[in-house]
């Protein structure tokens, strides 16, 4: 009788070896981007090559942080398919892959913030259509399916992607002014939450088969930081004590090193990406509930991964627990991840370390974005730096896109108001003398 | 006093003129062991943190003094002082060394088993650290009192690098610390702390952080005396533990920290002219009559 590990380990060697074949075969029929994927290749061989980062530099980029922004939400405009989904990737191999529910949610918030800092319509209509895409799928139990749109695994409701997507939905709710519209994303939303404190279990966590391998994650923190965001506007209790509920179970989980352990991910190793979202996820949550336990414990891992950047100029695409080690490659998403939780670490602390880090990181990612190019690669985020790193290998991301346009806009508004505030410190002590 | 210089590159301008103000004064080290010039990490470091340009300067001024004047020669001119030589200024470590006879070792790490025999060999009381690398315990433990360095900005408030300009940024006021290493990040007991008052006579960052390394290297010199007479005692920092460790600061928040260097230097200016005016106004006492100017 096969154990449960061999079994898992022989389907997922099977899910490799399909995605091996269909990647190649899909290079067969689109023989026209094999020249920018070996442009591509040598780019970042010749950058790794040269490159050497060391304790006093960090890199400047030429680009600046508005046209950079410009072109990153560009690449996710471009992505949007006609429906109004928002595709998961674009491969150098097979292409634009089909939507993907949950980041299409979670993309709805950066088009808004980024249709009000610029005026783009087109941002703004963007998500709308995407909203109207997503409540389309909504099972009737109020969850969302998992998985890219129109795959098998689509039928299954998936507790991760609904979270991601109920924050898309509270912020269509925000930013929606006609009133059947605005009634109706509501009870939506609320179904959804609904659903996610149903099925929650007594401790905090979400396992089951809603939850990805069955099994309970810390990195679903960010579900309750969409609860937290649905419970600032439905005012329900349930909701704000369901989102309490999993912060407690995250916190459990954060050991004396400020790791937060309980990524589970079977087959994977704990990729940046991940471990950003558990901290993303505790911190948004806490400061949405008001909870300094939470803040505390993001802060302290969040300061780890600094001292870590700062020291190395880079952060690993994957660490041990306890943050011992980990892959030689950049998980780029997990690093605008980061720059996100250090620039909102800067806003509630004030501690200028946070900002100066974010700064930085920013510019690196800023650095990687590729200029000029085809659809789908131009202004795109990779998976990994070299493109060929463990995570989403020789693929643009569209989540890349989102957290790198978060941490832009972050980055804009957190810079501006701190030199508005310290003109107006310096004129009022000019005053003062 | 057995005093071993610390360096990191024969080069090294600040590594030059401790070591010179030291001899100046009647310590003249037993040994220096500096990192070679050619180093590749060194290039590249002093590349990233001067950019290609002054790196460039230094070289030449260094290497190719020609007839170009003493301040040319210089990066940093307020170390001429220390500097100066006869007619010229010493140019490098070796040329201190042959004045005042004292070995120079070049290595590849300051921590290699080498290094460490050959200071174990001069068997130093006291060891200044000019520059080189993170070093390790077994190096730390070799002098008997300790490795002295300077830090510019006072400790334990601002750690780490880009000092100066995060003091300027944090409100916290300028300083020098001269402490002793231990294997934390400047977290080791202090032995001179002072603040740096003429911050406002500075126009850029680069000009203070000059003007701060040369008083630093005066309060080496203080220190050094100071243990020698046993007049001066260590004292180990409060908050070793509180995580004040600063990391270089990004040119954007830099650029803040200029403009708190001007406004600084501005306000300084208003109030020089106000005293002025109140002296003019009571030449006999030379006071403010409360209409002058105070720093708000």
């Amino acid at each position: 009788m096969n154990s449960p590990e061999s079994s898992s380990s022989r389907n997922f060697m099977t899910t490799r070896t399909v995605r091996v074949l269909t990647e190649a075969a899909g290079l067969l029929r689109a023989p026209q981007r094999v020249i920018p994927l070996f442009s591509k290749l040598a780019s970042d061989a010749l950058r790794m090559t040269f490159e050497h980062r060391h304790l006093y530099s960090y890199a400047a980029a030429t680009i600046r942080t508005a046209d950079a922004l410009r072109s990153v939400v560009g690449w996710i405009l471009s992505a949007q398919r006609a429906g109004g989904g928002i595709a998961a990737y674009y491969s150098f191999l097979t292409g634009y892959s089909e939507s993907y529910p949950e980041v299409t949610g979670y993309i709805i918030p950066t088009l808004y913030d980024f249709g009000r800092l610029t005026g783009d319509e087109a941002a703004r209509d963007a998500a709308e259509r995407a909203t109207d895409w997503l409540l389309s799928l909504q099972m009737p139990s109020g969850a969302f399916p998992g998985g890219l749109h129109g795959h098998d695994s689509g039928a299954q409701p998936s507790v991760f992607n609904t979270g991601q997507i109920l924050q898309g939905l509270v912020r269509a709710f925000v930013e929606t002014h006609t009133e059947t519209r605005n009634a109706e994303i509501l009870e939506r939303a609320v179904a959804a939450g609904d659903w996610l404190a149903a099925i929650q279990q007594a401790d905090g966590s979400w396992t089951g088969q809603a939850a990805y391998q069955g099994v309970a994650h810390t990195y679903y923190s960010m579900v309750a930081w969409a609860l937290a965001q649905l419970a600032a506007e439905s005012r329900d209790p349930r909701h704000a004590a369901a989102a309490d509920r999993n912060n407690d179970w995250v916190l459990a989980h954060v050991q004396p090193s400020g790791w937060i352990d309980g990524i589970n991910l079977r087959g994977h190793p704990a990729y940046l990406h991940f471990i950003a979202y558990a901290i993303q996820g505790t911190l948004e949550c806490g400061i949405l509930r008001r909870r300094d336990d939470a803040i505390q414990a993001a802060a302290k891992a969040a300061w780890v991964l600094l001292r870590k950047f700062e020291t190395h100029k880079r952060l690993l695409g994957t660490y041990e627990p306890g943050f011992s080690g980990g892959q030689n490659f950049s998980c780029l998403t997990g690093n605008a991840q980061m720059s996100c939780v250090w620039l909102r670490l800067f806003e509630v602390t004030g501690d200028l370390r946070y900002l100066n880090a974010a700064l930085k990181m920013n510019e690196m990612l800023k650095q990687l974005l590729p200029v000029r190019g085809r659809r789908g690669v131009v202004g795109g985020v990779a998976g990994s730096y070299p493109i060929w790193g463990a995570y989403q290998r020789m693929r643009f991301i569209s989540w890349g896109c989102k957290f790198l346009a978060d941490a832009l806009m972050l980055e804009q508004r957190l810079t501006r108001q701190f030199e508005t505030k310290f003109e107006t410190k310096s004129e009022a002590s000019e005053c003062a003398s | 006093m057995r005093v071993v210089i610390l360096c990191s590159s024969p080069y090294s301008e600040t590594g030059c003129a401790v070591t010179a103000r030291l001899a100046q004064l009647g310590y003249v080290p037993v040994g220096a062991l500096t990192l070679a010039s050619w180093d590749r990490s060194t290039l590249l470091r002093k590349l990233g943190q001067w950019g290609l340009h002054d790196s460039l300067h230094y070289a030449v001024a260094k290497l190719v003094p020609g007839k170009s004047t003493l301040q040319k020669q210089m990066l940093n001119p307020y170390l001429e002082r220390a500097l100066r030589h006869g007619d010229g200024i010493f140019r490098g470590l070796r040329e201190v060394a042959r004045a005042y006879g004292f070995p120079v070792v070049t290595c590849g790490d300051q921590n290699s088993p080498r290094a460490v025999a050959q200071l174990k060999q001069w068997s130093p009381d006291l060891a200044i650290f000019t520059g080189g690398n993170i070093l390790r315990d077994e190096v730390l433990k070799v002098p008997r009192l300790g490795i002295l360095n300077s830090h510019l900005a006072l400790l334990p408030e601002i750690r780490g690098m880009s000092s100066p300009e995060w003091s300027l940024l944090c409100g916290v006021p300028l300083g020098i610390t001269i402490h002793f290493m231990d294997s934390g990040i400047d977290t080791g007991p202090i032995v001179l702390r002072r603040e740096f008052a003429r911050a406002a006579d500075c126009d850029a960052l680069a000009d203070l952080r000059n003007r701060m390394i040369a008083e630093g290297i005066e309060l080496i010199a203080e220190a050094v005396a100071g243990l020698d007479l046993g007049t001066i005692t260590a004292i180990p920092q409060a908050d070793r533990e509180k995580d004040c460790q600063f990391f270089v600061m990004h040119e954007q928040l830099k650029a803040v920290a200029t403009r708190r260097l001007k406004e600084g230097r501005l306000k300084n200016d208003r109030l020089k002219n106000d005293r002025l005016k109140n002296d003019r106004l009571n030449p006999v006492t030379g006071a403010c009559d409360g209409s002058g100017g105070h720093d708000g």
